[in-house]
């Protein structure tokens, strides 16, 4: 227990408040970079994925290689080559007519047997009208976490820290799926409004105990990185545990199967904690130490 | 063992252990030949199966035009005549003169309204008993080739266009008769989006599908989930129209011995349900060759003279959905010429009446009265389903020992980390106790909220006990105090819960096909959390503590 005392300490006496406070700032800059140059070359800050572009996917458990998929699939708009997940070949498609997709699919299920084909559609005008919603979502969930937190504290500067590090936790989120290359699906839409919320907990809890606990300011801050930091452990601990099962978990026993839409929310709530204790830790310790405790004249 | 009664008889922990009772009775495990069933339903993702998500094509408009302008192009046209002059207009007809010979049943073939005729020297005086609604929708559906419904006749007078018509279609067709179109909207109304239910849940009951989930969402989309169904099938079901075949009794009134009339494919339109002195019927309409079918099998067989003996029996998919004579008058007509436009009667009174809207949906042949469009589909085979079950279940127990052993490490007394988890495992159960109570189907994305709750759940009751071990010069708290910082922790609690859930009502809101399930799987753990599971576990750490 008291190695993560002495851990903590060594961090405060590792970053100056100016260095807490910059980095997290300097990670949400380069973060915001990396969204902008996806816009400039795509058009959206991430990628986007078939249920907001329309397209079809078809996961098809058989022996043949992809290779032999793309041929025998040929007459069809493949998106790119077929993927290889053990037994499950996974073949993505572009939108097409409903007459082709619906040939499309009884082909499949002709070809390969009902039972071992696993498929998913979404017309391209409706998946184009879901990224309307989708934007709207996140902005009004967004905004009605916002809301919360500014009635919670009714001070300005400890509730915009707070909303800012969950905008900074939800961009870093964003800012990696580009980097690791994940498309904005279900799941990793879920993940974001997930994040929304959740992100904020340990800000919440940091915060309250400065503001409203009376006694040593350091102290409570301390006292709260350690209740954070355990909080984060397991539900991290959690996602790690979803993540794994859902995406490698095939490998070691043979009857599992990656299930994507469970990787992709667990990937984007892994991304979007790390960040979290970045931005908990440092940069609204850093600022909560600088505006609210300093000039109340504790050290 | 009057400690363990002290807690008993706390309300907190009694709430917890009601709730978990409550809960267990809804999930209801009870054993079976093949293992443990529970009341729990799971969705197509888990059960196998296929799903058709649908989009009603069509428009709803308002628009304005002058009813006896499109009389006069419609039928200067038709009859070649440019002289032909509108010389009234009433609200319930129209009258024109023309110069061309004309019948009755020419000037009625573009399905305006009854006409009656008036002949004189050279020119003939042609009235036509109709609204103002009734020329714009019948022009509409002569020039756009779909079905037009009028919406409503006041305030501005609406109609929907069954199928896919973009604005500028109508308003090229509206330019002729120099008609205003007022507003456009695409989409359908609600009436004929319960019409398009109500038609797909015959034909999958007629099918056999019993019980399957249609759901609407808001006016244009249709769900549709299949259990154990494929595809390729699937499609089929919701693609082609069901068999209508027409027969006659051959042989006085014996119902087994009849001969076939006409298919489906001679029904040109059907109309309403609609009363007609009384009794309840739907009219439709034939093609040339499906009334000249039926006026030779009407002679044939001696249903113009004993019409009583001879009844027409229509079919649906060789299911018997009406039986009746031709009426007199009718039976008459046809001796004479072919009746391409025919009323089926039901009967009287409300039965007549329901009789009536069955027996349309029939006629239609299963035909959904708007075009649909195919959105978004899928299947998921049921053995990967299975397997999803499977891994995920696995996915929860694992993560709850990953975690027990984080807080392990972390507070190392068996006396903290065991009510933390039997508070968290409590949690789970109520979620799916809940599930099961409002028959809830758990998807994939429901059962990944069930697990990220234990990952919540679990910080919560690190908050809480956090704050309540917090040592004050080395002293654990007395009762006071205790009080005074449950009420902090749950402050903080209550926070968090109160942001979660803020994010997650506009996906809950909104839908996203799956992912309502994640966000109403996620409020209501963190409801049953924050107000059932988390109080009992603060009653617990202050009776071991305090």
């Amino acid at each position: 227990m008291d190695r993560i005392d002495d851990t903590i300490d060594a961090y405060f006496n590792k970053f100056t408040i100016k260095q807490s406070i910059i980095i997290p700032l300097m990670v949400v800059v380069i973060s915001l970079l990396i969204l902008t140059a996806t816009t400039l070359t795509l058009g959206t800050p991430v990628k986007l994925g078939m249920e907001f572009v329309g397209g079809s996917a078809i996961i098809i458990d058989t022996p043949e290689s992809p290779k032999e998929l793309q041929e025998a699939f040929s007459d069809y708009p493949l998106h790119s080559e077929p993927r290889e997940h053990g037994n499950r070949k996974l073949l993505q498609f572009e939108s097409m007519s409903q007459e082709k997709q619906n040939e499309l699919t009884n082909f499949a299920v002709k070809e390969y047997g009902s039972e071992n084909v696993e498929m998913r559609q979404v017309g391209e005008v409706f998946g184009k009208s879901q990224q309307i919603k989708a934007v709207q979502a996140v902005v009004i969930a967004f905004l009605l976490m916002a809301a919360v937190v500014l009635i919670l504290f009714r001070k300005i500067i400890p509730a915009v820290t707070v909303i800012f590090a969950a905008f900074a936790d939800i961009i870093f989120a964003m800012a990696m799926m580009n980097i690791f290359g994940l498309t904005l699906t279900f799941g990793t839409f879920a993940a974001i409004l997930m994040l929304i919320g959740y992100a904020v907990d340990t800000n919440l809890l940091l915060t309250s105990r400065v503001l409203k606990r009376k006694g040593d300011p350091m102290g409570q801050i301390k006292n709260a990185m350690k209740t954070g930091l355990t909080m984060t452990s397991t539900t991290l601990a959690a996602l790690l545990v979803l993540f794994l099962i859902s995406t490698i978990s095939y490998l070691a026993v043979s009857s599992f199967t990656r299930i994507d839409i469970v990787r992709d929310i667990a990937v984007v709530l892994i991304f979007g904690l790390l960040a979290d204790m970045m931005n908990t830790w440092m940069f609204n310790t850093g600022i909560l130490r600088k505006y609210i405790i300093m000039p109340r004249g504790g050290r | 063992m009057a400690i363990e009664n002290s807690l008993l008889k706390n309300p907190r922990v009694l709430l917890l252990i009601a709730g978990l009772i409550i809960s267990l009775i809804f999930i209801y495990p009870h054993p079976t030949d093949d293992g443990i069933d529970t009341n729990l339903k799971y969705g197509l993702e888990l059960e196998g199966g296929s799903w058709l998500q649908l989009r009603m094509q069509g428009a709803i408009i308002e628009l304005d035009a002058d009813p006896s302008q499109i009389i006069q192009s419609e039928y200067s046209t038709y009859l070649d005549d440019r002289d032909l002059k509108i010389t009234r207009v009433k609200s319930d007809s129209i009258r024109f003169i023309t110069t061309k010979d004309v019948t009755r049943p020419q000037i009625e073939e573009l399905n305006y309204g009854t006409a009656s005729l008036l002949k004189e020297e050279t020119t003939t005086l042609v009235a036509i008993s109709t609204t103002k609604e009734r020329v714009i929708q019948t022009y509409l559906q002569n020039h756009l080739a779909t079905e037009v419904k009028i919406l409503r006749t006041e305030d501005g007078a609406a109609y929907e266009i069954r199928t896919n018509t973009s604005k500028t279609q109508v308003e090229q067709v509206l330019a002729p008769t120099g008609g205003n179109l007022l507003s456009y909207v695409e989409g359908v109304s609600s009436e004929t989006r319960d019409d398009t239910k109500q038609i797909l849940d015959a034909k999958l009951n007629g099918m056999g599908l019993k019980d399957i989930p249609i759901r609407t969402i808001g006016d244009d989309y249709i769900l549709i989930d299949l259990a154990g169904v494929d595809i390729a099938t699937a499609l089929r079901i919701a693609a082609t129209p069901g068999k209508f075949e027409i027969r006659i009794q051959t042989e006085g009134n014996e119902t087994n011995k009849t001969a076939h009339v006409l298919y489906g494919d001679q029904i040109t339109s059907v109309g309403i349900p609609q009363q007609y002195e009384g009794a309840w019927g739907v009219s439709f309409r034939l093609k040339d060759e499906g009334a000249v079918a039926l006026r030779d099998a009407a002679i044939r067989y001696d249903a113009t003279t004993e019409p009583q003996h001879h009844h027409l029996i229509m079919y649906l998919d060789n299911n018997e959905i009406f039986s009746g004579p031709l009426a007199a008058g009718l039976a008459q007509n046809i001796q004479n010429i072919p009746v391409k436009d025919l009323k089926a009667q039901t009967g009287i009174g409300e039965e007549g009446g329901q009789k009536a809207k069955e027996l349309q949906v029939h006629l239609r042949a299963g035909a959904l009265p708007v075009n649909v469009e195919v959105i978004g589909s899928g299947q998921v085979p049921a053995t990967l389903g299975a397997q999803f079950k499977e891994q995920l279940g696995a996915a929860g127990i694992i993560t709850l020992v990953a975690v027990a052993l984080i807080v392990y490490r972390r507070y190392r007394h068996r006396e903290i980390i065991m009510p933390m988890l039997i508070t968290t495992f409590s949690e789970v159960v109520m979620i799916l106790g809940f599930a099961a109570a409002i028959k809830w189907q758990l998807d994939l994305p429901s059962l990944v909220a069930i697990i990220a709750v234990i990952g919540t759940g679990i910080d919560h009751l690190i908050i809480i006990t956090d704050e309540v071990l917090h040592k004050e010069r080395g002293e654990l708290p007395t009762e006071r105090i205790f009080k005074a910082r449950i009420k902090k922790a749950f402050a903080i609690i209550f926070a968090a819960a109160a942001t979660t859930i803020a994010a997650m009502i506009p996906l809950g809101y909104m839908g996203f096909g799956a992912l309502r399930g994640f966000a109403i799987v996620t409020i209501v753990g963190i409801l049953i959390g924050i107000f059932i599971a988390r109080p009992a576990y603060g009653a617990i750490i202050k009776h071991i503590i305090v």
